[in-house]
């Protein structure tokens, strides 16, 4: 195994250490404004199909193991949802957890605390998820899709404004229960407001699942199958798009997820098309669940925040979430000060990015896009893709959209890419 | 015998021979930590990824513990009838600090193979039969004596360096 092995984890980023058979190579990045990882992608091509897609990461590491290590308990749980753009309730929610654990009060955290950490984490699934989905259909070519989608994601963000004061970084949990209560004069709008967003999310399904030239476009692109999934370990979405129904709040319940009734959702066909309706499907799920969040609320009373103490006594705990794409695991060490030992984070992107070049042997080239996107890599632009003709060596700079567009043509008219 | 070890045989449903194991810690209902030192742990690995079927790593910590490494497995035994996870945390102490080895987990997770060479990156631990030992997340120009994560580099050496580097590559071009 060992001798044939090669690693999709490169340390040349000029392509020299190409694989054997390809005759161009695509280079993306790596100064994408990327929320976790901006990454740099080398696409080795043998014609129109791919031979192996190769990655470069580390181009944005800003040391938050080390800086936790020299801030105390209290000030890393501000520094902690920092760790990624999108997702940061969801990190913020597994450090408090660990803390409680290590200073052994989790179990005096009150059922209302829990039940509006939930509320905060289905919130940020949601708009994560809708965010998403819209730049999926951007990069297929369905513009109208986004501005669809991304004017229906204002009705969550306005809901979480109302509750948290923030409209992404919610900071609403804290080592010991939340910040905020939702006041029950704020319920009945909430309601509202997410009985619409559901209507509006049936439509994203209905457009997803019947309009042909969005459901042709990632309908057996890219298929990761199962025993695939299982080698390479990728978790979330992208996992349960290929048949493995592992989701962190079913598996090993945290907070109130066992107390609540709620629909694992899962698919097994493993191509993009499958992954974009798990996602929409969570979406779907999500709401339900915040919806049984308000219910539990009216009956729930309980203390939101209790005393934990700064010096956190010694210990280690290991705890995980799912978030929105996939599973966020956290391991801190405390030695018995205010400070940590060592505190370790595993974004779920990282797990992700082996099983998603995988998926792009020998696919064409027009299909990159979407397969890339597929693992919610948080791209906020795919700028400054520069394509080189080795024979030639002409070189050719394209924004997104020209590179869409090119792809769109190649695809439909089933023409060569240069 | 330890009562936590025999729980976990039963969970995995496998014999752990007990020389192989170091400890057994039970952290909460149906999640564990299992200790072995570098020596045995390639061992145990194997019996846990061959016999219990345990194939997802969710990834992997180093750690200083007074005078050795320790590196921390973080494997999930998934039970697809019940949708169960059992997390077990794999622990391999006895990692010399002078000169730090370690088994690698590669043959029987792909996935150890980015994760290990994180912990390469950060603690200068080397893993043996490694297929692809190079650096993942550091950058070209830093330096390859400095392990950021080790505790005798303060956070001040690690802003000091990067400044560094940063002029290096600015005055290059």
């Amino acid at each position: 195994m060992t001798e044939q092995y090669r690693s999709r984890f490169r340390t040349l980023t000029d392509g020299s250490d190409a694989p054997e058979g390809a005759d161009h190579h695509v280079y993306i990045g790596p100064q994408h404004p990327w929320a976790e990882e901006p990454a740099h992608f080398i696409i080795h091509l043998k014609g129109e199909r791919v031979v192996e897609a190769n990655i470069r990461i580390g181009f944005n590491l800003r040391g938050i193991e080390k800086a936790m290590e020299n801030r105390t308990w209290r000030q890393n749980v501000m520094l902690v949802p920092r760790a990624c753009g999108i997702c940061s309730a969801v990190h913020q929610n597994v450090y408090v957890r660990v803390v409680d654990k290590l200073a052994g009060v989790e179990d005096q955290i009150s059922e209302r605390a829990r039940l509006i950490r939930m509320f905060s984490l289905e919130a940020e699934r949601i708009h994560s998820h809708i965010l998403w989905y819209g730049i999926l259909a951007h990069d297929a070519g369905f513009d109208t899709m986004l501005h669809i989608t991304w004017r229906d994601r204002e009705i969550i963000m306005d809901i979480m404004e109302e509750v948290s004061g923030n409209r992404v970084n919610y900071s609403i949990n804290l080592p010991g229960g939340v910040r905020r209560d939702i006041r029950p004069e704020q319920v009945p709008s909430i309601r509202e407001r997410l009985a619409k967003l559901r209507k509006q999310v049936e439509y994203h399904k209905k457009v997803f699942t019947e309009e042909a030239s969005i459901r042709n476009r990632l309908q057996d692109v890219g298929i990761l199958t199962k025993e695939d999934a299982k080698k390479t370990t990728p978790n979330g979405p992208t996992a349960r798009g290929s048949g493995l129904p592992f989701d962190v709040r079913k598996t090993y319940p945290y907070e109130m997820y066992d107390k609540i009734d709620w629909d694992l959702v899962y698919y097994t066909e493993g191509d993009v098309l499958a992954t974009t309706l798990v996602r929409v499907d969570e979406t779907l799920a999500s709401i339900a669940i915040m919806e049984r969040c308000l219910d539990q609320l009216e009956s729930t009373q309980g203390e939101l925040l209790i005393r934990v103490r700064p010096r956190v006594p010694e210990g280690k705990y290991m705890t995980r979430a799912e978030a929105p794409r996939g599973e966020d695991i956290h391991y801190g060490i405390a030695n018995g000060t205010d400070k940590p030992e060592r505190y370790k984070i595993r974004a779920p992107s990282l797990g992700n990015i082996d099983a998603t070049l995988r998926r792009m042997d020998s696919e064409y080239i027009a299909d990159m896009p979407v397969i890339l996107r597929s693992y919610d890599p948080c791209f906020s632009c795919t700028n400054r893709v520069m394509l080189i003709n080795e024979n030639t060596g002409e070189k050719l700079i394209l924004n997104q959209d020209e590179f869409a567009q090119k792809a769109i043509k190649a695809k439909k008219y089933n023409r060569p890419f240069f | 015998m330890s009562a936590e070890l025999k729980e976990l045989e039963s969970i995995l449903n496998v014999t752990l021979p007990e020389k192989l194991v170091e400890e057994v810690v039970k952290v909460e209902e149906g999640h564990f930590d299992v200790l072995a030192s570098a020596k045995n742990a390639y061992d145990l690995m194997k019996i846990l990824h061959e016999e219990a079927g345990i194939y997802h790593l969710s990834t992997i910590t180093g750690y200083e513990k007074e005078d050795e490494f320790n590196i921390c497995y973080h494997i999930q035994h998934r039970i697809e009838e019940e949708v169960r996870e059992v997390p077990i945390n794999f622990i391999v102490t006895k990692v010399d600090k002078k000169n730090p080895k370690a088994p690698s987990m590669f043959d029987f997770f792909e996935a150890a193979e980015y994760y290990e060479r994180e912990v390469y990156d950060f603690y200068g631990i080397y893993f043996e039969n490694h297929p692809f030992l190079q650096r993942l997340i550091l950058p070209e120009r830093w330096p390859d004596d400095v392990k950021p994560l080790r505790k005798e580099y303060s956070w001040e050496q690690m802003r000091e360096i990067t400044m560094k580097i940063a002029k290096e590559g600015m005055e290059e071009k």
